[in-house]
């Protein structure tokens, strides 16, 4: 029984986790069609940001709420420069990403060099979980992730941003003609997006090793829970990053994890064949 | 470094000639040793390690008067941590370069892949990596360990301090896979019992269910073999999930390049074998870590790569000056046999495997450092040649 439990955890935690990941890039690929490559930089920035406020003696917790809006404000920055320009030319915008993750790597190797760094664990206490220790950070990233999937949700269904965003969305030129300043909003999607990253990269900083290479580790799997869950919805990545992480994380607790990778893309490449548009498909129709 | 000295190609086909006007006394030729090491793409730590040591061995052998009144440069080119790059650095370097011997690289692939470029090409590699055996060539020299050097005093030391059963978990590439077979061998020659062996794919973030699988098999000991920012991660897991409290991790491929990756604190106890350690009494180890940090500075951490290329470069010396001429050929028949003094003391190349016979160190980490818990004095390499 308690086995049994300790594996449910391990597995919502990655999912939970993966859940944070693709729900950034799902705001950004699936609601405003720009495929982000640089999304994982994003999270490798939220964590750097964090490693940075460590260094200058401020706590994990205000690296934590730092994270959110400095790479918020390079989403802003990124969108103003780059991503704006290129709307309208899909196939572009993997390159400009691209181009950007480069950017930013090679950027985090000139100030702080190629080297691995390690955030310190906030919390270094565990829970008794049926007699299995359970340590508490990662139940906090839990709730963290719980949270902010809570907060999403209501944002872009209980608000007035929530209703003109998806409204421009849906037809960009008729909520144009009815008076949204659609510029605003893809701003501030495009921000809440690289946000979110930022938040992934700060909440998982003290479990993982901070080096430049960091972000690629998440964006497959995260892309893949895009694919694979459907485009054009909030609910369809999450679903997506469910299927995905628990599946990658219980094969690689009863099997092993070269076969969890193995079991994770063919199931992956079953589930687009039987269902080309995602576990959840989008209601909306293409405008 | 980057200029390109103006270079003449030489009437003999005997390495670099390229011309230095105005270097007094001796109006000799140029001695250019390329190098292709990692400066980007993933391993830029290894690469400026390595560069760390070959950079000091070129500066003593300028100062002292050179090879034979001959200076020596080292060229370098950034394999970018990918194969195909290095056999393009390696035929340019060779080609255009006219270079006498080549350093490096890091990864078994890149070496691999660079292999057959330079027997075509008839230009000896100094390797100075530890790797798991069996690369053997008149044109190949290694300089640093292989599977049984490593492992041949850990895991007898492990199974006195910490048990007889071993979990084996690893990157899923050629190096650990010959490790834990050499692993596995030596396990079952002292009595001790391999509970499970392991795998994974590189980029995994998330290492509960493995470590969850480690602390059910009840092992002992961890024989760890995953190396970069996945080990740090996993280590940093475990820690987590209390598993560094149960077994004792003998770590393969440790370099003091980890040290500080894990946090203040943490991941300590974990054990290794290596043949320098920058923390080491030994006045040898003492001077050249001096003689490192002069050119460094302080922050740098100095791991055996420093040394092994460092090595590298003064069995160079050694090798042509016995050879008593500058050419690729005498530099082999110089370099095989070979012995000569290295930071931890003599070392010796096998005449027949190209690969060398060199001090070894019990080590564990502790505090912020590696700690030398025993000399295990000289260990000859198992290389795998035929």
């Amino acid at each position: 029984m308690a086995d049994a439990l300790i594996t449910v955890l391990d597995a919502s935690n990655y999912v939970l986790i993966l859940m944070l990941v693709a729900l950034g890039l799902a705001i950004v690929f699936g609601l405003m069609n720009v495929i982000n490559m640089a999304h994982g930089e994003f999270m490798m920035l939220g964590a750097y940001t964090v490693l940075t406020v460590e260094r200058a003696g401020g706590t994990y917790w205000l690296g934590l709420v730092a994270a959110p809006l400095v790479v918020g404000a390079v989403g802003l920055l990124v969108e103003e420069v780059v991503i704006r320009r290129i709307y309208h030319r899909f196939l572009d915008t993997i390159l400009a990403t691209w181009g950007l993750s480069l950017l930013f790597k090679q950027a985090i190797v000139l100030l702080f060099g190629p080297g691995s760094f390690s955030v310190t664990t906030p919390m270094d206490l565990s829970v008794d979980i049926l007699g299995t220790p359970y340590p508490a950070f990662r139940l906090f990233i839990m709730a963290v992730a719980v949270a902010t999937v809570a907060f999403t949700f209501w944002l872009f269904f209980r608000t007035r941003f929530g209703l003109a965003a998806r409204g421009v969305i849906a037809n960009r030129d008729m909520a144009s003609c009815l008076g949204i300043d659609t510029r605003r909003l893809d701003r501030l999607t495009f921000a809440y997006g690289a946000a979110l990253a930022g938040l992934a990269g700060a909440v998982m900083a003290p479990m993982i090793s901070l080096d430049p290479q960091m972000g690629l580790g998440y964006l497959v799997p995260a892309f893949l829970a895009i694919l694979v869950g459907g485009l054009g919805s909030i609910a369809g990545p999450l679903a997506g990053a469910a299927a995905v992480g628990a599946t990658d994380n219980l094969t690689a607790t009863f099997f092993s994890p070269v076969w969890a990778q193995l079991v994770v893309f063919v199931t992956a490449i079953v589930v687009i064949r039987v269902l080309p548009r995602g576990l959840v498909a989008a209601r909306r129709r293409e405008s | 470094m980057l200029t390109r000295r103006g270079f003449v190609a030489g009437a003999t086909a005997t390495g670099a000639l390229a011309a230095t006007g105005g270097f007094p006394a001796i109006a000799a030729s140029t001695i250019t040793i390329g190098a292709v090491q990692p400066f980007s793409g993933g391993l830029e730590l290894f690469g400026n390690q390595a560069k760390l040591g070959l950079d000091l061995a070129v500066k003593e052998i300028n100062a002292a008067g050179g090879i034979m009144g001959h200076k020596v440069e080292v060229k370098y080119e950034d394999n970018k941590t990918d194969p195909k790059t290095s056999v393009e650095r390696t035929t340019s370097l060779i080609r255009r370069d006219k270079v006498l011997a080549l350093s490096g690289p890091i990864t078994s692939s890149a070496r691999d892949a660079m292999a057959p470029t330079v027997k075509r090409l008839k230009t000896p590699l100094l390797y100075a990596t530890n790797y798991e055996g069996g690369a053997c060539d008149r044109y190949l020299f290694s300089f640093n360990t292989v599977p049984n050097q490593e492992l041949e005093k850990l895991l007898p030391a492990m199974q006195e301090r910490a048990g007889t059963s071993y979990y084996m978990f690893g990157a899923d590439y050629v190096w650990p896979q010959k490790m834990f077979e050499a692993a596995e061998k030596i396990v079952d020659g002292m009595g001790g019992k391999t509970v499970g062996k392991e795998f994974t794919p590189w980029g995994v973030k998330e290492f509960a269910p493995v470590v969850r699988r480690i602390k059910d098999s009840g092992a002992k000991v961890l024989v760890f073999a995953l190396p970069g920012a996945d080990g740090i991660t996993f280590v940093k897991q475990a820690e987590d999930l209390g598993l560094l409290k149960d077994v004792t991790v003998a770590f393969l491929g440790f370099a003091e390049t980890y040290l500080g990756a894990f946090g203040a604190g943490k991941g300590q106890n974990m054990w290794v074998t290596v043949p320098f350690a920058a923390s080491s009494d030994e006045p040898g180890v003492k001077d050249f870590v001096a003689r490192i940090r002069a050119e460094a500075g302080d922050g740098v951490p100095i791991s055996h790569y420093v040394m092994t290329h460092y090595n590298s470069m003064m069995a160079l010396k050694g090798a042509l000056e016995k050879a008593g001429k500058v050419d690729k050929e005498a530099l082999i028949d110089g370099l095989e046999g070979l012995a000569f003094d290295t930071p931890t003391g003599s070392a010796a190349i096998g005449a027949a495997d190209h690969h060398v016979t060199m001090n070894m160190y019990l080590a564990k980490t502790e505090g912020d450092g590696l700690k030398i818990v025993e000399p295990l004095g000289r260990l000859a390499p198992k290389a795998g040649c035929g």
